[in-house]
């Protein structure tokens, strides 16, 4: 057996445990089926409502992937901007924290207003959840360059943006990735919220089996945003390993 | 001799004259005032914390004295000091040869000349197998090469260099000692060489200056009667041991 | 081999699961066991009569907790995080579908409440005008939102979620008709300036019992004396909410802020016909035989059973 396919099955073991686990109980009637159905009773919906479903997901992977590279993009933006002064940091951190801490479903009418039902609105969820952790990290990734590599360039006169593209951002890049890797679940997320409200996709079909009391198909969808979110945390793995692999100890052997 | 035989024209001259540091209330360089000849090989030898490493950052103009003057001649050409860390500071996602090649594309140089002058100061360091791979690669002792190089690269008139070779084992540290003087002696620069080790700065130099513990003022300045060439026969013979003796009176002293 | 299993762990719960009924009456007689009724909104008139019934003088310790946008109410009651719950008459049809034994004990409003808000400016006349054009937002789940596709079709609407008691979207767009409760938003709609006509989702034929005190089939078994005692109670804190609200809207205005005083006076006095009757909170197996077909015409429930499974008149 080789070392990727022991991984795979050392990964899937909690799974399929879990799995029958509560397969079993919920057959037993220690775990009431209305409140968590079986796994059974999942795939088979899964399998039935095939086609809903995987229209949604392809509509909340559209809305979590665009919203996740809009805040990949503005975040490193923004966090450069950041770093360029303590002063601008000292002005302007505060409001990046509120990206991090506004509730979602309070500013959510307001989404609406402005982005209409749709789209935009998912997208901007999904930008608004996920685009902190992105800032925070980058800043700090920028910030803490080895101060001797900072005197290095000092001493040979580069200016401070060629000290930003040549040093700081390519020392920053494994505290990026890792700042990446959470955002890509956080804007699955903002996405699915998103959806409450502006109507399609996975989260829409959440809210609607919700208030027919299918939680066969709640958990159903639940198990779909799941992949995704797994989808995209190994997308930005794969990113990783080949941007740093010839040189950071995180992704050598 | 007291300056490389390259010539006095290779190298700069420095003078300091009441030079003052502080970092808030401590005053870290009190009233330092040190001339520096062309070319020479000067190690500056202390304590831990005696203020030689904010020292050398004053000379690289890292850090602006607080009070007094700091006088290089001649200072009509730019980029003319190079810097070589206690750790060799490689940046871990270029190669060797890109490390070297750092200085020379920061400052500007001709890009045409880049590969050649690379490959010359990584030959000169032993270098040109490993000139491919990375950092994260090499071990301790080929690493401070690297940095070596760099420093080399830009053929400086002024090499600092600040405790480097202190992490590596024995018989590297005194390998890359005989490599310093003999490009000192090749290429003919002004070296300041700050140590905590005796040994190492009277192998290395041709004038020592001894700092106190505080305030960093000069208690020894000397000349060390030794050989141009040396080699590491040099470490076991009397000549270095007397040297090492007036050095270390002065460092033991309290104060 | 798998279904041997099975059936060992499931008389392993069976005869656990018998003690501990014993294990809770006897725990019940030493102390005062607190009741939870959990609430399916905020504090507001629709609510009015479980907050001014005297639970106290019938022998019960109550506690009411507030709920908001999608709180699980009929699931609450199955899974015993709560002994009452304030559902809905369709919501209780199709949770005994999937297996959650909950029964309907007392109707607070006996008719629905639910209907569509639009702007009077638009003119319409009848649910089928909001549905050719506009936006409409309604919770798609709900059985009486499927009847309106079903009657009417989607196709000239663009449908969207509801977004719950907001009305921002409402206000700012003249085309946006929304779901709501008769009494409450088109009140507060009014209040902020803008004229609105309802029309009641009942002028279909959907009228299913609503704002329905339910408990767990379990606990009616284990203890038809706390059930009987909560519907009594009850009965009388809507008579007596009926009567005079004001005392029990200035309490419900503390806990809930978010409305103004004047507008817990209006609602209550607006929804007065919607709860009176002969016997209040009383239900009749025909109502009940009816929502069940419509139910299954609709295809959420799987099959209609025998209406006394669905409710008591205690």
């Amino acid at each position: 057996m080789n070392k990727s396919s022991r991984k795979a099955i050392l990964a899937a073991m909690p799974f399929l445990v879990v799995t029958i686990a509560l397969e079993a109980l919920v057959r037993a009637g220690w775990i009431k089926a209305f409140l968590v159905p079986p796994p059974s009773g999942i795939f088979i919906t899964i399998v039935r409502d095939w086609r809903e479903l995987f229209e949604a997901l392809a509509m909340t992977s559209e809305g979590a992937v665009l919203g996740f590279v809009l805040s990949t993009l503005a975040g490193i933006a923004i966090a450069v901007f950041l770093s360029s002064s303590r002063a601008i940091q000292e002005a302007f951190y505060p409001y990046a924290v509120f990206f991090q801490t506004v509730p979602i479903i309070a500013i959510a009418p307001l989404l609406v207003i402005w982005f209409g039902y749709g789209m935009r609105t998912v997208v901007a969820s999904a930008f608004i959840v996920s685009i902190f952790p992105v800032i925070a990290n980058t800043l700090s990734g920028i910030l803490s360059t080895d101060p001797a590599l900072c005197d290095l360039f000092r001493l040979y006169g580069a200016s401070r943006s060629v000290t930003l593209w040549k040093l700081r951002f390519p020392a920053a890049l494994p505290q990026i990735l890792t700042g990446l890797r959470v955002a890509g679940g956080l804007a699955v997320i903002g996405a699915i919220v998103g959806e409450f409200i502006g109507g399609q996709g996975l989260g829409s079909v959440i809210d609607i089996a919700r208030t027919q009391q299918r939680t066969d198909k709640v958990f159903a969808a639940v198990l779909l945003a799941s992949v995704l979110g797994l989808a995209l945390f190994g997308a930005i793995n794969v990113v990783s390993r080949v941007v740093l692999r010839r040189w950071h100890v995180s992704e050598q052997a | 001799m007291i300056e490389s035989p390259a010539g006095a024209d290779r190298g700069v001259a420095l003078r300091l004259k009441n030079v003052r540091r502080t970092f808030g209330d401590l005053v870290v360089i009190d009233d330092l005032t040190l001339d520096v000849v062309a070319s020479e090989f000067l190690a500056i030898l202390g304590p831990s914390g005696c203020g030689k490493s904010t020292l050398l950052r004053v000379v690289a103009r890292l850090n602006e004295p607080d009070g007094g003057t700091l006088n290089i001649t001649p200072a009509d050409s730019k980029f003319q000091t190079a810097y070589v860390f206690q750790d060799a500071h490689l940046l871990p996602w270029l190669t060797v040869r890109e490390n070297v090649a750092l200085p020379l594309e920061l400052t500007g140089a001709d890009r045409t000349e880049h590969h050649a002058r690379v490959s010359r100061v990584l030959s000169e360091v032993g270098l040109t197998e490993a000139e491919t791979r990375y950092p994260s690669q090499l071990s301790g002792g080929m690493r401070m090469r690297a940095s070596l190089a760099r420093a080399l690269v830009t053929e400086p008139r002024l090499l600092l260099l600040d405790e480097p070779f202190g992490a590596l084992d024995e018989i590297t540290r005194f390998r890359l000692d005989v490599r310093l003087r003999e490009l000192w002696i090749e290429r003919g620069m002004t070296v300041i060489f700050v140590t905590h080790s005796i040994t190492e700065a009277a192998f290395l130099a041709n004038r020592a200056v001894v700092l106190t513990r505080r305030g960093c003022h000069i208690r020894l300045d000397r000349r060390l009667a030794l050989p141009q060439v040396r080699d590491n026969e040099l470490r076991l013979s009397r000549q270095l041991a007397d040297e090492m003796h007036a050095l270390l009176g002065a460092m033991e002293e309290e104060g | 081999m798998a279904s041997r299993i099975i059936e060992t762990v499931s008389l392993a719960r069976r005869s656990f699961l018998k003690i501990i009924p014993v294990a809770g009456m006897l725990a019940a007689c030493g102390t005062a066991k607190k009741i939870r009724l959990a609430l399916n909104w905020k504090p507001d008139p629709e609510f009015g009569g479980f907050y001014a019934a005297d639970y106290a003088k019938h022998g019960l310790d109550v506690e009411l907790l507030p709920g908001g946008a999608g709180t699980p109410t009929v699931q609450m009651i199955g899974a015993g995080s709560a002994e009452f719950g304030i559902v809905s008459a369709d919501e209780i049809l199709l949770a005994r579908d999937q297996g959650n034994d909950v029964v309907a004990l007392f109707a607070a409003f006996q008719n629905n409440p639910q209907g569509i808000m639009v702007h009077a400016s638009r003119k319409l006349e009848s649910i089928g005008d909001v549905l050719k054009s506009g936006t409409l937002a309604i919770q798609s789940g709900l059985p009486y939102a499927r009847l309106l596709r079903k009657q009417f079709g989607f196709d000239h609407v663009k449908v969207v979620p509801s977004p719950g008691g907001d009305l921002t979207a409402f206000l700012n767009d003249e085309n946006f008709a929304q779901q709501c409760f008769v009494t409450a938003e088109p009140l507060l709609a009014r209040r902020r300036g803008v004229d609105v006509k309802v029309f009641p989702v009942s002028d279909i034929g959907y009228n299913p019992y609503t704002t329905v005190l339910a408990t767990s089939g379990d606990l009616l078994r284990r203890n038809p004396d706390m059930a009987r005692n909560m519907v009594t109670a009850v009965r009388e804190g809507w008579r007596s909410y009926l009567d005079n609200p004001a005392p029990t809207n200035q309490r419900m205005h503390a806990l809930n802020p978010t409305m103004d005083a004047a507008s817990f006076a209006e609602i209550a006095e607006a929804q007065k016909p919607l709860v009176e009757a002969n016997v209040l909170g009383a239900m009749t197996k025909e109502r009940w035989n009816t929502l069940a077909a419509q139910l299954r015409d609709l295809g959420d429930i799987k099959q209609a059973a025998p209406a006394e499974q669905y409710f008591r008149s205690l």
